[in-house]
């Protein structure tokens, strides 16, 4: 099931190597503990940079949008096979 | 592209590396989604969810390739053939970056790098590599690196030759994650081996009057004398002799030409039958086209419009303008009237284009008249507002219910135009 959001998330990250790796998401009043980040990629909205992440853990995917600017994440994407 | 150009004289032998994405956008979409990997997926061009009924296939993952998936295929053919077909609507952020992302690692191994499509590019290895042994160590390098930062499973098959004609040829002849190298004393055998169909150049019309005049493979074709091609194929003939004995083009060009259009088109999800839906249409393709010469700083003296009915018949106009404009509204008055004088009513339109060209790079012209002047300071201030914070952070009111969706495939990307 592939779900089209754009829910506001709570998403706790670590920090290291010069890279952000989204740990877990509370979303929906549940915690995902999220296993690896499959690709990260960058895009521009006038001179604003947002970070796309594609996460997954044993059966869901989801894809988190970081607006750089308010810091805010958002749940964007969901696939659950 | 480069690899219709005649060959060129090179006193040196040169090595060059064609790369080619497998895949490319369901690759990428299998390295986003580990669920889809292993399985059966399809990008669409358009839109997402529902709107996804109604599109065209722009690339198959392996899995659905070998069971019959084409490019180019309709998704409804396409779920008809492989009912569990799953198809993602197409994310053009995700691609271009991955676009970047190899680009920079040729650029960082080779010696020039020509960027051919979204998913393939030519390197020229001749300083960088020495030669052949050491091309193929770069090419290794590449392809960990490419999975390194783009994702293990966005593969890709690499061709090493003396020039791109055969480069492409050999990245081809091995698919998917294929190493294919032809040094110069192999170029002749490998290229006789090849299918007509496989080389660069060769679509179905030159396959089927090849065909016609008795040529069905590369050594029919050698027969065939340089004369007897040019009567047949005329300057073209001199192209198609060289290719089958894999002479052709080795120049890597790099580097941006300035552009001698600008242009937009779109074709739309239903048909476009009323004369108000057109209009809107037309101006909101027009104000893109316009934003784009103000941000790259052109103005222009011509413009060119196409429309294209159910059945892919189309037509097109292009006309001088008195004046030079980069104002949508202005554009749009013109090309409604060009329109006008081409389209036929009784037929609905399924795509409509509108091009500026005779592009002169000035800044916006101030006007005269203090009306031109308020328009010209409008514009100067929406533009700002969009430089800042992206496209759709204006528009017309007569356009409010136009909507363009995104396009998957295309040497551009939409985002970035």
């Amino acid at each position: 099931m592939h779900t089209f959001l754009n829910d506001p998330v709570d998403v706790t990250v670590d920090f290291a190597n010069k890279r952000i790796q989204p740990l877990s998401i509370r979303w929906d009043g549940k915690t995902y503990a999220m296993k690896t980040v499959n690709l990260v990629h960058g895009a521009r909205e006038g001179s604003k940079r947002i970070f796309y992440f594609s996460v997954s853990d044993q059966t869901n995917f989801m894809k988190l949008r970081l607006d750089t600017e308010t810091l805010e994440w958002r749940l964007i994407e969901l696939y659950t096979d | 592209m480069g690899l219709r150009r005649g060959p060129k004289n090179t006193t040196m032998n040169k090595i060059i590396l064609h790369l080619d994405f497998n895949s490319y956008f369901a690759s990428v979409e299998q390295q986003a989604n580990p669920f889809l990997r292993g399985k059966a997926v399809a990008v669409g061009g358009k839109g997402r969810g529902s709107q996804l009924e109604r599109t065209v296939i722009t690339t198959a993952s392996r899995q659905a390739k070998d069971i019959g998936i084409k490019t180019a295929m309709s998704s409804i053919e396409a779920k008809r053939l492989v009912p569990n077909l799953k198809i993602v609507s197409g994310d053009p952020k995700k691609y271009s970056e991955i676009t970047k992302r190899f680009l920079s690692i040729l650029k960082r191994h080779c010696d020039v790098v020509e960027q051919f499509s979204t998913d393939e590019a030519f390197g020229e290895l001749t300083y960088a590599a020495g030669d052949y042994f050491g091309a193929t160590m770069i090419a290794q390098i590449i392809r960990a690196e490419i999975a390194e930062e783009c994702g293990e499973y966005c593969t890709v098959s690499i061709g090493i030759a003396p020039n791109k004609l055969v480069a492409k040829l050999a990245c081809e002849s091995q698919k998917p994650n294929g190493l294919t190298v032809i040094p110069p004393d192999k170029v002749s055998a490998f290229v006789a081996t090849q299918p007509l169909s496989a080389i660069c150049g060769i679509g179905p019309r030159i396959e089927s009057r090849l065909a016609n005049i008795g040529v069905t493979s590369v050594l029919t074709l050698r027969k065939i004398s340089l004369e007897n091609l040019r009567h047949e194929f005329k300057s073209y003939g001199d192209w198609l002799y060289a290719a089958a004995r894999g002479i052709g083009d080795d120049v890597v060009v790099d580097g941006k030409e300035a552009p001698k259009t600008i242009g937009h088109s779109y074709t739309f999800p239903h048909d476009l039958v009323n004369d108000v839906e057109i209009q809107t249409n037309l101006l909101a393709l027009c104000d893109k086209v316009t934003w784009r010469m103000r941000r790259d700083g052109f103005i222009a003296g011509k413009i060119g419009i196409y429309v294209r009915y159910q059945g892919f018949y189309g037509r097109g106009a292009q006309k001088n303008l008195s004046e030079p404009f980069m104002d949508g509204l202005e554009l749009f008055s013109n090309a409604w009237k060009l329109l006008s004088t081409i389209r036929n009513k009784n037929l609905p339109i399924r795509l409509l284009g509108v091009r500026a060209s005779g592009l002169i790079k000035t800044n916006i012209p101030a006007h005269l008249f203090p009306k031109q002047n308020k328009v010209h300071k409008t514009l100067k201030a929406l533009d700002t507002l969009q430089t800042r914070y992206g496209a759709g952070v204006w528009m017309r009111a007569s356009t409010m219910n136009t909507n363009f969706y995104e396009r998957t495939s295309g040497w551009h990307y939409d985002h970035e135009i």
